[in-house]
């Protein structure tokens, strides 16, 4: 078992673990089948999803303040817009380089579309990530070269991030 | 007593939220401003409610199972906001009122 498959069984134990205490309110009855359910959601997801790309926790951690902070900014921003009488929409289409594994490309459509202003389409023939931008003139776009960025570093992959500012118009 | 009143404030904060994410569903006028409306504001709405609500948890596992809620309906927003404006571009009819040329 190389080093990469031992930390994926590790986090995901711990994920299932935690489920399973979710679950269950942490009864101590519980943990016996507990143990079992545990071992065998861990097997299922290996089956499914070989490990492949080692993620940094720490560095997920790290990032989930800017992300929280992120889908606030981009909560309010929409609402403000619905609800407002001339709703400002400027709306646009960029295109962003993601030298991401395809898991990780859809991670970041994924977090895209919850930050302001940004929202993820796929991916175009020469593998940039598509995304409609709903103020052109807001400037969301500024940052999804650093988001990229530090989705590659989470997923230990820093040497092929994304140039800072990598969205560029279509 | 404190305690109620910011569970009352955070979940009405929630709802205000949906209620906004709807109006931009309703409003916005293209498939890819809708989904804007839909995933942020509806984010934001379920947080502020998990939130008010995780504060009369009687169980720390009660507030984990939140967190869950939480971050798997995030995940299936930002899934499937992606799928439909996939499938979304693929129609012209819709790639017409987006007035867009990827």
């Amino acid at each position: 078992m190389s080093k990469r498959q031992i930390k994926a069984v590790l986090h995901r134990t711990a994920l299932c673990a935690l489920v399973w205490l979710a679950l269950t309110r942490a009864d101590p009855g519980a943990f016996a089948p507990g143990v079992a359910v545990v071992a065998a959601a861990v097997w299922l997801s290996l089956r499914l999803l070989p490990a492949r790309h080692p993620l940094a926790l720490w560095r997920l951690a790290l990032h989930l303040p800017r992300f929280l902070a992120g889908s606030v900014t981009g909560g309010l921003d929409v609402a403000r817009r619905a609800l407002s009488r001339d709703m400002g929409l400027r709306p646009g289409w960029i295109s962003l380089r993601a030298d991401l594994p395809p898991g990780g490309r859809v991670a970041l459509g994924c977090e895209v579309s919850l930050m302001p202003g940004t929202l993820a389409a796929g991916s175009r023939a020469d593998g940039r990530l598509l995304v409609h931008v709903l103020d052109t003139e807001a400037g969301f776009e500024r940052m999804l070269g650093r988001e990229a960025q530090a989705l590659a570093r989470i997923a230990e992959l820093e040497h092929s991030a994304s140039s800072p500012g990598g969205g560029d118009q279509a | 007593m404190w305690l109620d009143l910011s569970s009352f404030a955070l979940t009405a904060l929630g709802l205000f939220f949906f209620v906004a994410g709807t109006a931009g569903l309703l409003r916005f006028p293209d498939t890819f401003s809708r989904l804007h409306a839909l995933t942020k504001a509806d984010n934001l709405g379920l947080g502020c409610v998990a939130l008010g609500v995780a504060l009369q948890a009687a169980h720390w596992t009660d507030v984990l199972k939140l967190a869950l809620i939480w971050a798997l309906a995030l995940l299936a927003a930002g899934t499937v906001a992606q799928l439909v404006a996939r499938a979304a571009l693929s129609e012209p009819r819709a790639r017409k009122r987006a007035g867009e040329r990827p």
